[in-house]
């Protein structure tokens, strides 16, 4: 028996009791984790994987769509309470978590989910250069941070170019306002970011030297949390990664770096392969043009990912049609990125990039229940999102 | 004329509803577009008593509704015709007029600070939006209300008196009268928001917020009806000074052609004979012209002083809105001379120590029971909730609105009622001025108002007396449609 | 367990047993209770006593004597010498306003330090303004002055009397804000993240006032807006596990069964007409689940008269009349922290009387005569 929960879409509304299994028919199954395959049938129990095996719709009324893949990961999903999820009164703030300011009543949460995006990283606004502690959390359920959290404290959040300079001004001239401090340029970005880093250097191990957020920016040189650093464009790229390998040349070999927005990555290929560095892609804009007038070739992810960068594609909470994150797939898949290298780019690999794989990514038994049922191939124009499971409960039924 | 989409088709039988005469219903719900049509739009409406006017009561009355009108009033036992709907209750009295409200007025309107006196706010009506906003008012009993565009300009244009049912999205239906009075403003500062600009030097600041308004601009303001209304006086003058030249030129000319028809042959020879003598001489001939040719000229038609002039002979009554005593006083003063001019006073928060002269003047007061605080005093005392009482027991007639700001007001104007009545005001003069007063002052009392043979079928159904607090409202009526019935 | 009204005469000069903390006045220092006149008592008679915890006496009496209720019921023993009030209309106790600022302009919002545990709002009890003459009129006998929501923690409220000059309770609540009242463009916090650490880490290591509330000593009164603000406020109060009550109720009839079991109180902001029928739903709906109920004021901004008018709206909306009546007197008193000195007409609580022309939710009853600690400070009964 399979019943019908369908996600309030305005927030906040209980879900109907959990269904003890539901089971899917399929007729291609893209799971992720080797081949497609044809009429298969997936069944979740208790909210997670239970069983994968070929097999037919049991009959008319039963759940059968065209195609299965995993519930969508979106490293940018640019969902927070905008500029009241940054604490902008220093700008390193590596201690703020953006958990504590989000707001589960947003309609951007059901949106997304709706399209198939199961999980999703938030960060803090990019106002600050390092603004705070990101968290990746499911799209739906119980509205409070511990029915969605999936982790905590994914990734310390930061930002190169010119957006956390952009509220900072001289102390002259005006009046004065902790705004009135550096930095105001990109040189000034990058002063702070290394000033903080070699601050925490000095502070490790070292009591006297210890201020707010060393531990956390300790353990992102000591790589136990990846660095999620926002750079358009190829100035910002290449400033991110020389740090990461100054540090390294400072005896921190272990520093991950996640380029967020990376739009001119395919620029530096090399240096980026070279570092070891992934990047996140923004959505891509109608003019080829993105934020700090980055130029986002159509072709860049599948260069970037034919030179061997892990790549993932985002959708920066877009509410156009033709915005979300299958459909960023879709542009990619134009651009020349081959099909399995699109799906990863929209599950797996994002969820390698920030250490959830275990939970979600892929279909395989065990792992969290979150499918996106199209109504065709993925990631085509012609197919969409019909049904999503979310932890196992059908939240948006195909029939 | 009524269109046949808002008045649904009959029903061939006769449908008894048997409303539980001691129940208490909270929570009445407006009827859907659907239920409205497919009800009928007879009703015979059975009350233990019947409110007839303020201060009269029927018990046992019947009260029959047709096409949106009060068709028949009598007995208990007043027969119920083939196709009607009965609604019982215990009380049954008029609805409420809200004389002061801006609930279906474009907010745009409603902002306007530059408005003419010809300015209509029946062209300025917003009835597409704020439909529950609508239903809340009829659920409270609030089921017409004057509303009035541009209430913080010294000139507000003519206010309109419209029926707040959602169903009528189409302004002929809902106007009850485009010309209910017009309006003007004393001392009322325009909030225009802050606004955050940067200087030449580059650094910001904050500029304004309210005009500035001081006693000088009072004054002048206080000038500025005085004028307008001596425009107004001076418009009409001239209009029937040339009116009456008009008749006198029309008779002149008659006469004149009388004359000259009678000698028309020797006058045409004349002519014939002038036309000759200039050709002869080479010169042009010139037509002998008559002072009677000369048409009186006629005054520039202006639609605002015509309206001037209405208000300044007492045609249409003057809604000016003013709160401090010194601006009262100004206008008292200053309006002396004007006696045919039917002025009503909206606000008037600091008239007390004025009642008296109000009273002998006849002139109407709309109170605002409103509840500011001292922070929003502005720089006079804030409101004064016993103002309606004070007014009353000196003899003013004392209306009760909502302010004229604030589309969601409406709705609250019974409670604001209570409050006039907590501190003085008798209940039966917060019902009258909620009714037959404001009929009265805005000229539809020949329409609404009261329960009576000919009136629009504006009526409440409730389990108590209107504006008592254990009483609750369980049907509304709203020009004769079933517009709120319990859930 | 409150008793009801229906005790019967006992000896008339013994006050009750008093709860709650010594008054002090507003430098702190104690203050005793003044009698009106040694050894003489007053009855007050109505047709209608409303006790304040939901029960009404029909023709019932009250007796007072130097300043405390000795009597309530159908039938009293009248002391000799007593002076008798025959009141034609209703009873009720003094009203309780549980968030608001008379008389204090700016001096609850201290906008230079966002976390002042210490700071005590007593200090801006200015008995002799003229708020408190109004709040009188408006039958409100006790307000609780809380510190400005504009901070993180801004400080202790204070249970203060409308006359007299009585600090009833010099630290009521700890005041904690989650909304973005709290959040600043031009000081710390300008984030949620950042309230929402600081708060945590003053409640995980707590001193002072801090490990009062933590203790439960001391109630958290904690200013909330939106939806989201109150999901995070219950996981705060949850994780220190805090008792007290919420300032904000917009929406939360969403939230309706997590505030329930989180055992937080809701003090409804305050209402102005013309305001939505959702924030009165929202209240209904949350007196409805059990939720306790009382009516905030922020006077002198908002007229005296709003907290009725709230009540009365919200009866409007659905709540039944004596829900309404307690949330104004007996359940205040609770939510106050103080329901052994005021709130209701029992034995042993303090004589803050009003008399009404009719039911006292009813916007068209007047106030025809207030009494605090016994004493009579408006209205034409002598």
């Amino acid at each position: 028996m399979i019943l019908t929960a369908i996600l309030a879409l305005a927030g906040g509304a209980t879900l109907a009791p959990a269904p003890q299994s539901i089971t899917i028919a399929t007729d291609v199954l893209y799971t992720g984790a080797g081949e497609a395959r044809e009429n298969m049938l997936v069944t979740i129990t208790d909210g997670k994987i239970s069983a994968i095996g070929p097999g037919r719709p049991a009959g008319e009324d039963s759940l059968h769509v065209a195609a299965i893949t995993a519930g969508m990961v979106d490293l940018s999903s640019r969902i927070n309470s905008g500029t009241t999820s940054v604490e902008e009164t220093h700008e390193v703030t590596p201690q703020y978590r953006v958990a504590d300011s989000l707001d589960f009543y947003d309609q951007s949460w059901a949106r997304q989910l709706r399209h198939g995006v199961t999980t999703v990283v938030s960060s803090p606004f990019d106002n600050n250069c390092i603004g705070g502690l990101s968290v990746a959390l499911k799209t739906g359920g119980e509205p409070t941070i511990e029915a969605r959290q999936v982790k905590a404290d994914v990734a310390l959040r930061g930002a190169f170019g010119s957006q956390p300079s952009s509220k900072n001004h001289p102390a002259f001239g005006r009046p004065t306002d902790f705004y009135s401090r550096r930095p105001t340029t990109r040189m000034g970005v990058e002063w702070i970011w290394r000033k903080a880093f070699y601050d925490a250097l000095y502070a490790e191990g070292n009591e006297d030297r210890a201020f707010d957020g060393v531990e956390q920016l300790v353990a992102a040189l000591n790589g136990e949390v990846p660095v999620f650093a926002q750079a358009w464009a190829t100035q910002d790229i290449r400033t991110a990664v020389y740090l990461k390998e100054e540090m390294a040349g400072e005896g921190k070999p272990n520093m991950r770096l996640i380029i967020d927005c990376g739009a001119e990555a395919w620029r530096e290929l090399d240096f980026l392969v070279r570092t070891k560095t992934s990047v996140v892609l923004p959505p891509f804009p109608a003019d080829g043009r993105t934020g700090d007038g980055a130029f986002f070739a159509g072709d860049a992810a599948a260069k970037l990912h034919e030179a061997g960068v892990p790549i993932a594609l985002s959708s920066h909470n877009s509410m156009l049609t033709g915005g979300f994150l299958g459909d960023q797939a879709a542009y990619a898949r134009r651009g020349g990125l081959s099909f399995d290298a699109a799906l990863a780019a929209v599950t797996i690999t994002p969820a390698r990039m920030i250490g959830i794989a275990d939970r979600v990514g892929t279909i395989e038994v065990g792992k969290d229940g979150d499918l996106a049922l199209w109504n065709g191939t993925p990631f085509e124009l012609s197919s969409k999102v019909v049904g999503v499971v979310l932890d196992g409960e059908l939240v948006i039924d195909p029939r | 004329m009524r269109s046949k989409a808002m008045w649904p088709a009959r029903m061939g039988l006769a449908i008894a509803v048997f409303v539980p005469l001691a129940g208490q219903v909270v929570g009445s719900t407006p009827l859907s577009q659907d239920e409205a049509e497919s009800t009928p739009d007879v009703y015979m409406v059975r009350a233990e008593r019947l409110v007839v006017r303020p201060g009269q009561v029927r018990e046992n009355a019947s009260v029959l509704v047709r096409d949106g009108r009060i068709v028949q009033v009598g007995g208990a036992d007043l027969a119920l015709p083939e196709g009607a709907t009965e609604v019982r209750g215990a009380v049954v009295c008029a609805s409420y007029i809200d004389p002061w409200s801006a609930l279906g007025v474009d907010s745009g309107a409603l902002a306007d600070t530059n408005l003419v006196g010809s300015a209509r706010t029946a062209d300025g009506l917003d009835l597409y939006t704020g439909d529950h906003l609508r239903d809340e008012a009829l659920r409270a009993g609030v089921t017409l209300a004057r509303l009035q565009a541009g209430w913080q300009g010294q000139i507000g244009g003519l206010g309109a008196v419209v029926r707040l049912d959602p169903q009528l999205d189409v302004a002929e239906e809902a106007v009850v009268t485009d010309s209910a009075d017009l309006a003007m403003s004393i001392g009322l500062s325009v909030d225009q928001g802050s606004q955050f600009v940067q200087g030449p030097d580059g650094s910001f600041r904050i500029i304004s917020g309210d005009r500035a308004i001081d006693v000088f601009d009072r004054v002048s303001a206080v000038d500025k009806v005085v004028s307008n209304l001596e425009t107004g006086r001076a418009y009409r003058k001239s209009q029937l000074e040339y009116e009456h030249k008009f008749a006198e030129w029309q008779k002149a000319i008659e006469k004149k052609t009388e004359e000259l028809e009678k000698d028309f042959k020797k006058a045409k020879k004349d002519r014939d004979k002038d036309v000759e003598k200039a050709k002869e001489k080479g010169k042009e001939h010139k037509d002998k012209s008559y002072k009677e040719d000369r048409k009186p000229k006629q005054p520039k038609p202006d639609p605002d002083k015509a309206v001037l002039a209405q208000v300044a002979e007492g045609e249409l009554p003057l809604v000016i809105e003013l709160h401090r005593a010194g601006e009262i006083r100004n206008l008292l003063d200053a309006t002396k001379d004007f006696s045919r001019v039917r002025m009503i006073l909206a606000g008037a928060t600091e008239a007390g120590p004025m009642a008296g002269e109000l009273a002998s003047r006849g002139i109407p007061v709309i109170v605002w029971p409103s509840l500011r605080g001292t922070n929003a005093a502005d720089e006079f005392q804030g409101s004064d909730l016993s103002l309606a009482a004070t007014l009353r027991d000196a003899g003013v007639n004392v209306l009760l609105g909502s302010g004229g700001r604030d589309a969601t007001a409406s709705r609250d104007l019974p409670l604001l009622a209570e409050l006039a009545i907590g501190h003085g005001l008798s209940r039966d003069d917060a019902f009258h001025a909620l009714t037959l007063g404001a009929a009265r002052a805005f000229g539809v009392a020949d329409r609404v108002g009261t329960i009576e043979l000919g009136k629009d079928a504006d009526l409440l159904v409730l389990d108590g007396m209107p504006l008592e607090s254990g009483s609750h409202i369980q049907y509304v009526f709203c020009g004769g449609r079933l517009a709120v019935s319990p859930n | 367990m409150m008793l009801s009204a229906l005790l019967v005469a006992m000896a008339a000069t013994l006050p009750g047993d008093l709860e709650g903390p010594q008054p002090v006045d507003s430098t702190g220092t104690p203050v005793e209770a003044k009698a009106i006149a040694p050894a003489r008592a007053t009855v007050f008679k109505a047709a209608k006593i409303y006790v304040g915890d939901g029960t009404v006496i029909e023709n019932g009496s009250i007796v007072v004597q130097d300043g405390v209720i000795t009597q309530v019921g159908a039938k009293v023993e009248t002391p000799k010498g007593a002076t008798v009030v025959e009141h034609d209309g209703a009873i009720s106790p003094g009203l309780i306003a549980l968030h608001s600022n008379e008389g204090a302009g700016g001096e609850l919002l201290d906008s230079t330090r966002e976390v002042m545990p210490e700071a005590e709002a007593r200090h801006a009890f200015a008995p002799h303004h003229s708020d408190y003459r109004r709040a009188r009129q408006a039958g409100i006998t006790s307000l609780v002055l809380a510190p400005s929501s504009a901070n993180l923690i801004g400080g202790q409220s204070a249970v203060v009397k409308t006359a007299g000059g009585k600090v009833v309770k010099p630290s009521a609540h700890l005041a904690v804000s989650v909304s973005s009242d709290a959040l600043n463009f031009n000081r710390f916090p300008t984030s949620y993240a950042g309230a929402m650490k600081e708060l945590n880490d003053r409640f995980s290591e707590p001193e002072g006032a801090v490990a009062r509330a933590v203790s439960g000593a001391l109630p958290v009164l904690v200013d909330v807006n939106d939806r989201a603000e109150i999901g995070r406020a219950l996981g705060f109060v949850k994780k220190f596990q805090l008792k007290g009550a919420l300032y904000g109720s917009y929406w939360a009839e969403d939230l309706a069964e997590p505030i329930k079991e989180s055992g937080m109180a809701v003090i409804a902001t305050p209402f102005d007409v013309g305001d939505g029928e959702r924030q009165m739903r929202s209240i209904v709906a949350l007196q409805k689940v059990g939720v306790r109920i009382g009516f905030g004021l922020d006077a002198p901004a908002r007229h005296p008269h709003s907290l009725r008018l709230g009540a009365a709206m919200c009866v409007r909306a659905g709540m039944p009349a004596d829900a309404a009546r307690k949330a104004l007197t007996g359940d205040a008193a609770i939510i106050a922290g103080i329901p052994g000195r005021i709130g209701r007409l029992a034995r042993g609580l303090d004589a803050d009387i009003v008399l009404w022309s009719g039911d006292p939710v009813a916007l068209s009853s007047a106030v025809e005569g207030v009494y605090i600690d016994g004493k009579h400070v408006f209205g034409g009964e002598k």
